[in-house]
């Protein structure tokens, strides 16, 4: 399909990974945990869901064992930090060491290899394709010719704002980080409202890294090469909305798509390409937080 | 409840207590951790027992290993000190992988240029290594005090980035033509540390991580500056009211967390490698990390705990060398030891059973 402007619409792919590890840290990150296993949780479903997908020939159970999968270390990860009271920045490294070492060692325990996996049995996603629409500029750039995980990242940011803004529970647990000793003083548990985020985080990079490889057909040591660690600036940048997750994200999502256009059009040092991204990030975490900072003043 | 039972106690008794229950906590964390490597041994490898004999017993086959194991525990000693500062001022650095990394690299280059400088070329090599791993770590301290941009963020993105740039450099305009390996040239023999322990790796930088480790506790434990870094890291606000500077108390501790990193390699280098090679510090910023944890932010603490954390890592290569399974098994049993090091609970589990101090 011919589209009008190419750099848009791979971003649109590039950003669904982020936006759903991003969606998932909201959880935490309202709850009062700076979870950063983002990574190690996106990376550690990118693995189970592609292998579970080819052990079991069906997409839809791979990529339900792997949310499960995921969902289970996340679990791992709830239980040290709020029943063991560990420093949940800490335990956050740990499942991101444990992530990117397990995938190597079962790699290479069950394929005897370590860098590149291809799954040929797996099959190609599933694309919405409807060349009229997808002519339209813009349009059909942003909207036409994506998978499944794309159309449903954009239900589950529905869900996600609806949940927060919506529903007790949302509430509940946008007061956790807030005030979290107020609310023993209503008789809720704080601690559980921690651990459902965690569950919730461990949910949505579990979708958000089947999405990775499956995209692929392939798994690659560290996959996730820091987009958990974007998707922890992104919602900073978004505010901590999820309208605005889903515009940080697609400003992640366009300057990578850029850096990788960029390296075909220009004669830049490959090494210069793969650091864009970091760079980018820093300079919009730094702006984020000048613009956070005077508006505190400006609020005192 | 706490209150009457300290004012029983006597402060003796108190302090065994304590030291009890977090040798306790530690001996548990080593038990869990090694009972780790055991079971993934019997699940992944087909001999079990030789990879278990190699990743236990590997290091002290005989001298080449066991030097060998020192040697790498070296530049987590640095790397752990670095981190010890910066927690102990309340900031941390997550910038390890690339501070030591751009140390090595910029040691190397300036030890390159002034060869025939001997002695001072040297020093000028290892300060300008450590300055500019230190000035890096000190941008993500300014963007702290300026403007509350999470340093752990700042630092760990800064550092990927460092990372591909110094791969740049190193596998382009300052690749050593004359080998096929990813590394620049090798710094004249002048330059490089004797060994101590031959046919082993290991140099006299051990001697130059022993004094470093001495100098960090003086800075910390005997001088103003150490305080005011100490009060400042308890409290801060109790610490700007004691009219200490914070400006200083940010910016100069990430500073000399990622100096320390910065000589780090660059002791790497003199001391090992002689060249900088593509990306062979990959791992020890974040091993460093690891060691300041378990050394609970103690300077003497840090040497213990960077020869454990060496012994792990030997271990595992050992086992791949010689048996069937890969050395990343290392990196999961570091993770068990990052998820339990920070646990209260286990500390506190010879504590509660006495009914003291909980």
């Amino acid at each position: 399909m011919n589209y009008t402007f190419p750099v848009v619409h791979s971003s649109v792919t590039i950003m669904t990974p982020l936006l759903l590890a991003a969606m998932g840290g909201l959880f935490t990150e309202l709850a009062g945990m700076l979870n950063i296993a983002l990574e190690g949780l996106l990376l550690m479903s990118a693995f189970a869901s592609i292998v579970f997908t080819a052990a079991t020939g069906s997409m839809f159970v791979g990529v339900i064992l792997g949310i499960i999968v995921t969902m289970i270390l996340a679990g791992i990860m709830a239980t040290v930090t709020l029943k063991m009271k560990s420093n949940v920045f800490i335990t956050g490294l740990a499942i991101n060491l444990l992530a990117a070492g397990l995938t190597v060692v079962l790699a290479h325990h069950l394929f005897q290899n370590k860098g590149v996996v291809v799954f040929e049995s797996v099959s190609n996603l599933w694309k919405l394709n409807i060349p009229l629409l997808a002519s339209i500029p813009i349009f059909g750039d942003i909207f036409i010719g994506h998978s499944l995980f794309v159309y449903l990242s954009w239900v589950l940011l529905f869900v996600c704002w609806f949940v927060l803004n919506k529903t007790p529970f949302g509430f509940r647990l946008s007061a956790t980080g807030k005030h979290g000793e107020k609310l023993r003083s209503i008789g809720l548990n704080p601690v559980k409202y921690q651990f459902i985020a965690f569950l919730i985080s461990g949910f949505a990079c579990g979708l958000g890294g089947a999405f990775l490889t499956l995209n692929m057909g392939a798994f690659v040591s560290n996959i996730s090469s820091g987009k958990g660690w974007i998707a922890l600036v992104v919602i900073f940048l978004g505010n901590k909305k999820p309208l605005g997750l889903l515009l940080a994200a697609f400003i992640f999502g366009l300057a990578d798509s850029f850096s990788n256009y960029a390296q075909g059009a220009f004669n830049v040092p490959t090494d210069f390409i793969l650091a864009i991204p970091y760079v980018f990030t820093l300079i919009a975490m730094i702006t984020y937080s000048v613009y956070a900072k005077k508006r505190y003043e400006f609020q005192k | 409840m706490s209150n009457m039972a300290t004012t029983i106690d006597t402060d003796k008794s108190r302090r065994k207590t304590v030291l009890m229950s977090s040798a306790l906590g530690y001996v548990v964390i080593i038990g869990i951790s090694l009972a780790t490597i055991v079971i993934l041994s019997l699940l992944l490898s087909e001999t079990p027992g030789k990879t278990l004999h190699y990743f236990f017993l590997g290091s002290f086959q005989n001298l080449y290993y066991f030097g060998n194991m020192l040697n790498s525990a070296i530049p987590l000693m640095f790397g752990g000190l670095g981190i010890v500062i910066a927690m102990r001022s309340n900031n941390l650095n997550l910038g390890g992988e690339g501070q030591i990394y751009l140390g090595a690299f910029v040691t190397t280059i300036t030890a390159l240029a002034l060869a025939p400088l001997h002695i001072i070329g040297l020093i000028v090599a290892l300060v300008l290594g450590a300055t500019c791993s230190g000035a890096v770590s000190a941008l993500s301290g300014v963007l702290k005090y300026k403007w509350d941009t999470s340093e752990l963020i700042s630092s760990f993105l800064l550092s990927n980035a460092l990372v591909l740039i110094v791969n740049y450099f190193v596998t382009g305009p300052f690749m050593d033509p004359n080998t096929n390996l990813l590394a620049t040239r090798k710094v004249p023999e002048v330059f490089r540390l004797h060994k101590i322990l031959p046919p082993s790796n290991l140099s006299s930088a051990l001697f130059f991580a022993i004094i470093a480790v001495v100098v960090v506790y003086i800075y910390l434990f005997k001088s103003k500056g150490g305080y005011e870094l100490r009060m400042f890291g308890i409290n801060p606000k109790f610490a700007l009211y004691g009219g200490i500077h914070k400006a200083k108390n940010i910016v100069l501790p990430m500073f000399l967390s990622g100096a320390l990193y910065g000589i780090g390699g660059g002791i790497a280098i003199i001391g090992t490698y002689y060249a900088c090679v593509k990306e062979f510090s990959a791992g020890m910023g974040w091993n460093g990390l690891a060691v300041a944890l378990i050394a609970k932010n103690r300077p003497f603490a840090v040497i213990p705990a960077a020869i454990f954390f060496a012994y792990i890592e030997s271990g595992a290569k050992n086992a791949m060398l010689h048996s069937d399974v890969t050395a990343e098994l290392a990196m999961i049993v570091q993770a068990v030891v990052f998820l339990l090091v920070t646990s209260e609970v286990l500390y506190t589990l010879y504590t509660n059973k006495k009914g003291k101090l909980s």
